[in-house]
C-alpha cells in the first residue's frame, strides 16, 4: 500500500514538535510579569484614550518583548550548535532552510501569542474605561512586525554564532540597542516639538517614542504614514535575514577557522541552486524594502497636529477633522464643556473651574462656557484663552494637568494641575488672553498694566481658595518681577481680596476694560 | 554497489584524514576497524554526506551525491549515528525519533508506525514518553540508534554504536545488526573487534586514512596467526595488520 501524504503535512507536523518543546512557554510567567510592571502600570497610568494606551506597544512594550524575543530566538537558532546535532541533521533530506524555518516558526508562533495576548489585555482594559473611539490597529502592526525582526534576528545570530551565551548576549545588546542605540545611531531625538535637534529624521523608524499629545487622535486622525515606513523596515530586514538563513548552512561552513575562505566548502553546503536562488531573492527583496523604507523616514515633517507626515505616503484625508462630540455639564453661570474621549473627566474640570466661575459670574466679558478644543493647531501648541461672542474659554487636555496630559505630575496631588488651570481662566478673563497664541488679544499693554492685572488674578484666585503662591503669581509678567514690583502687587492684591465680593465685582463690571487695556495701575487698584 | 568509492581524499589543513579510500560495499554488515586518528569518522562523515571530500569518485546508492537532487534522494534512504550523539533534552524519546523521522521526509501517515517499531527495535518500549534528558547513557545511545534506523535505510552508517550499551544490549544490538544487514548496506565503526567478528560479514581496517585490509573475520584472524600482541583472534589479527602498515 501506498501512503500519499500532503505536501506541508511534513513541516506542520514537525512545527507541531517545536512548538510543543519551545523554550518560550517557560520564560511567559516572568515576561508578563516584567509586561505588567513595565507597560500596564505605565498604560494605567494613561487617561483610557486609545492612541495615548495604544503607544505604550511601541514604548514600553515592545522594549520587553524584544530582550525576550532576541534572547529565545538565538536559543532556538543556536540549538544544532549547542546540542551539536549539526552533523545528524545535516544527513536529513528536509533542507536546512526548511528546518531552520520550523524552528524559527515554533517560536515566533509562541512569541507572537504572547504578544497578541499583551496587546488583548491592553485594549480590553482600555474597552472597559474609554468613553470614545476604538482600538487602532497600526500600532499592532508595527508591534508585531518589531518582535518578528527582533525574533529573526536572534535567531540568525544564534545559527550563525552557536553557543550558550548567545542568547543571553543577543537579549542584552538588544535591550541596549532598543533603549539609546537605535536613536543615537540614527540621530535624531524624534520628539514632536523640538524638531531638527539631530541630523535627520532616521530615528523615526524606532517604534520606541515620548508618548503623543494626550488628544491625539481625539480631533484629528492619526496619519498611518510613519507606521507603514516603520512596518516596511522592520519587515524587511526581517525577510532578508530569512532569506540569509536559506545560505546560513554555506555561510557557517564559511565562516569555520576549518573552512576559511573555502568557496567550495561554501558552494558543497549552501544548499541546492533554486533555494539558493530564493534566498537571494528574499535577501535583495527585503534590503530594498528596508532601504526604502530609511529613505522615506529621512523625509518626515511634522504636520500641523502633533504628528508626523511622510510626503510620498500621505493621505489628505489623514489631514481631515474629526468630528468633535462634547459631554457637558454646568457650573455657576458657566456651561463646561469636553470632548466625549474625555467624559469621565468632565466632573473634575467642571468642579475645577466652579470657584474662580463664581467669582466673575454674571460679569461682562465673562465667559459663558469653558470648552476644550484640539492642543495643536497649525503645527502650533495651543495656549487657553478667551474667543467669541458670548466669549468662550478654550483650553486643551495639555492644560488640565495629570487628568490629561501632564504625566509627569502627581496624578493624587490635584493643587498640581487645578491652579494653573484655574489661573488660565482668570488670565483669559482679565488679561483678555485670545486662544491658540496665549497673547493679548489687543495693542501691547504696558507693565503697570501687567501689574494690575497680575493683582486683580492673584486676588479674584485667593478668593476663590487657591493661594496664588502654589503657581508663582506672575505668569502675566514678562520675566522675574523685581522685589519691589512684587512687593506692589502683593500690596494691591491683598488691597482687592480684603474688599466685600459686591464691591470686587462692582469695580470689576466698572473699570474691566481698562484694566485689559492695561490703563490701570497698581495704585488704582482698590 | 551501494557504496562506490575510488580514491577518496579528505584533507584538513595539512592533515590527510582520508588518503586514496577506494570502497566497495553492497548488502550486508561491514565492520570499520582502526585506531584513534585512522580517518574512520571522517570516512563516515563523507559517505554521510555530512563531508565532501577534497578529491575522488564517489556513488551511493546509485548517486552522485555531489548533485543536490541526488544528495537529497540519497539523504532520504540514508540512516547515520555519528560518533558523538547531539540530542534535545526537552524532547521525549518518541518525538526524538519522530522528528528526525519528519526531516528524512518520510511519508507523514507511516511516520507513527515507523517510530513505534524503531523504539521497540532498540527495545526502548517503556521509555517511549521517556524525556531525552532522563535517559542513561547506553538508552540515548539506543535511541540515536532509532532514529538512524526509523526510516528503514538502504545505507546505514553507525560510528561506535555500542559505546555505553551493556552487554546485554550489545548482543541484542549485533542481532539487530544482522537483520538489517539482510537487506541493507550497513558500515559499522568501531574499536571492539568483538562486535565485528559476532555481526560483520566483512571488515575493512583503516590506518593513517588508508584501507590496510579488508576481507573477512575469519580472514583477519588467520593474519594474527603467530601475532603475541592481543587477547582474542580477531585482536591479534587486527594488531598484526597494523604493525605492517606502520612498518
Amino acid at each position: 500500500m501506498t501512503t500519499v501524504s500532503l505536501p506541508l503535512a511534513g513541516p506542520a507536523r514537525a512545527l507541531r514538535l517545536e512548538l510543543k518543546r519551545s523554550a518560550v512557554p517557560f520564560l511567559l510567567p516572568l515576561l508578563a510579569a516584567v509586561f505588567y510592571y513595565n507597560t500596564v502600570r505605565t498604560a494605567d497610568g494613561f487617561p483610557a484614550v486609545w492612541t495615548l494606551r495604544a503607544s505604550v506597544i511601541g514604548d514600553h512594550m515592545l522594549f520587553e518583548f524584544s530582550a525576550f524575543a532576541g534572547g529565545l530566538g538565538a536559543w532556538a537558532g543556536s540549538r544544532e550548535g549547542r546540542r551539536k546535532t549539526a552533523d545528524l541533521v545535516t544527513t536529513t533530506a528536509r533542507a536546512a532552510w526548511a528546518r531552520l524555518s520550523i524552528a524559527l516558526a515554533g517560536t515566533l508562533a509562541w512569541l507572537l501569542l504572547a504578544f497578541g495576548s499583551g496587546v488583548a489585555v491592553l485594549y480590553v482594559k482600555t474597552a472597559l474605561q474609554a468613553t470614545w473611539g476604538g482600538p487602532p490597529v497600526w500600532p499592532v502592526l508595527v508591534g508585531a512586525a518589531g518582535v518578528t525582526v527582533v525574533t529573526v534576528i536572534g535567531f540568525t545570530c544564534g545559527v550563525l554564532f552557536p553557543g550558550r551565551f548567545t542568547a543571553p548576549l543577543v537579549a542584552v545588546v538588544t535591550l541596549f540597542l532598543y533603549q539609546v542605540g537605535f536613536h543615537a545611531v540614527l540621530g535624531i531625538d524624534p520628539v514632536p516639538g523640538i524638531h531638527g535637534l539631530g541630523s535627520g529624521t532616521y530615528g523615526l523608524l524606532s517604534p520606541a517614542g515620548p508618548p503623543p499629545n494626550p488628544d491625539a487622535g481625539v480631533y484629528y486622525r492619526i496619519a498611518p504614514d510613519l507606521s507603514v515606513v516603520r512596518v516596511m523596515f522592520l519587515a524587511g530586514i526581517a525577510v532578508a535575514l530569512f532569506g540569509m538563513l536559506g545560505l546560513a548552512p554555506g555561510v557557517r561552513r564559511l565562516a569555520s577557522p576549518r573552512s576559511r575562505g573555502s568557496v567550495r566548502a561554501f558552494l558543497a553546503h549552501g544548499g541546492s541552486w533554486p533555494l539558493r536562488g530564493a534566498a537571494l531573492v528574499l535577501i535583495a527583496g527585503g534590503l530594498a524594502a528596508a532601504v526604502t523604507a530609511f529613505s522615506l523616514a529621512g523625509t518626515a515633517r511634522l504636520d500641523p497636529v502633533g504628528g508626523w507626515e511622510i510626503p510620498a505616503l500621505h493621505a489628505a484625508a489623514s489631514d481631515r477633522p474629526l468630528p468633535v462630540a462634547e459631554d457637558c455639564t454646568s457650573v455657576a453661570t458657566l456651561r463646561v464643556c469636553v470632548d466625549q474621549a474625555f467624559s469621565d473627566d468632565l466632573s473634575d474640570v467642571a468642579d475645577a473651574l466652579k470657584p474662580v466661575a463664581g467669582e466673575i459670574a454674571g460679569l461682562p466679558g465673562a465667559p459663558a462656557k469653558a470648552a476644550e478644543v484640539a492642543s495643536m493647531d497649525g503645527g502650533q501648541q495651543v495656549m487657553s484663552g478667551t474667543a467669541g461672542n458670548p466669549p468662550v474659554f478654550e483650553f486643551t487636555a495639555e492644560h488640565v494637568g495629570p487628568i490629561f496630559g501632564d504625566f509627569n505630575a502627581p496624578a493624587d496631588d490635584p493643587a498640581q494641575w487645578r491652579a494653573p488651570f484655574q489661573t488660565g481662566l482668570l488670565d483669559a478673563f482679565v488679561a483678555g488672553l485670545a486662544p491658540g497664541s496665549g497673547q493679548h488679544a489687543g495693542p501691547a499693554v504696558p507693565p503697570a498694566g501687567l501689574a494690575a492685572q497680575q493683582a486683580v488674578v492673584n486676588a479674584l484666585l485667593t478668593a476663590a481658595g487657591t493661594a496664588p503662591s502654589e503657581i508663582g503669581g506672575n505668569e502675566l509678567l514678562p520675566g522675574q518681577p523685581s522685589a519691589a514690583t512684587w512687593a506692589a502687587i502683593g500690596a494691591a492684591t491683598r488691597r482687592f481680596l480684603a474688599l466685600p465680593a459686591s464691591a470686587r465685582r462692582a469695580w470689576l463690571a466698572t473699570h474691566l476694560t481698562a484694566l485689559r487695556a492695561g490703563t490701570i495701575t497698581l495704585a488704582q487698584v482698590p | 554497489m551501494n557504496v562506490n568509492l575510488t580514491e577518496i581524499h579528505r584533507s584538513f589543513g595539512k592533515n590527510k584524514a582520508v588518503d586514496g579510500v577506494s570502497l566497495e560495499l553492497g548488502t550486508g554488515v561491514f565492520g570499520l576497524l582502526g585506531p584513534n586518528g585512522a580517518g574512520k569518522t571522517s570516512l563516515l562523515r563523507i559517505l554521510a554526506t555530512v563531508l565532501p571530500p577534497s578529491s575522488g569518485e564517489m556513488a551511493l546508492l546509485g548517486r552522485d551525491p555531489r548533485a543536490s537532487a541526488a544528495r537529497r534522494e540519497i539523504r532520504r534512504r540514508l540512516g547515520y549515528l555519528p560518533q558523538n550523539l547531539g540530542y534535545y533534552p526537552s524532547f521525549t524519546v518518541v518525538e526524538f525519533i519522530e522528528y528526525f523521522a519528519l526531516l528524512k521526509e518520510m511519508p507523514v501517515p507511516a511516520v507513527p508506525r515507523a517510530v513505534a517499531a524503531a523504539v521497540e527495535r532498540v527495545d526502548l518500549g517503556p521509555k517511549a514518553k521517556a524525556k531525552l534528558r532522563t535517559l542513561s547513557g547506553g538508552m540515548l545511545r539506543r535511541v540515536g540508534i532509532a532514529q538512524a534506523i526509523v526510516n528503514n535505510p538502504d545505507l546505514l552508517l553507525l560510528d561506535e554504536p555500542t559505546a555505553g550499551l551493556d552487554p546485554e544490549q550489545r548482543v541484542q544490538f549485533r542481532s539487530l545488526l544482522r537483520g538489517l544487514g539482510e537487506s541493507s548496506t550497513v558500515l559499522v565503526s568501531t574499536h571492539l573487534v568483538e562486535d565485528v567478528g559476532a555481526a560483520c560479514s566483512e571488515v575493512a581496517l583503516m590506518s593513517a586514512g588508508k584501507i590496510v585490509f579488508r576481507g573477512t573475520p575469519d580472514e583477519l584472524t588467520v593474519r594474527g596467526e603467530g601475532h603475541s600482541v592481543g587477547d582474542a583472534p580477531l585482536e591479534r589479527g587486527y594488531s598484526a595488520v597494523l604493525a605492517e602498515a606502520r612498518s
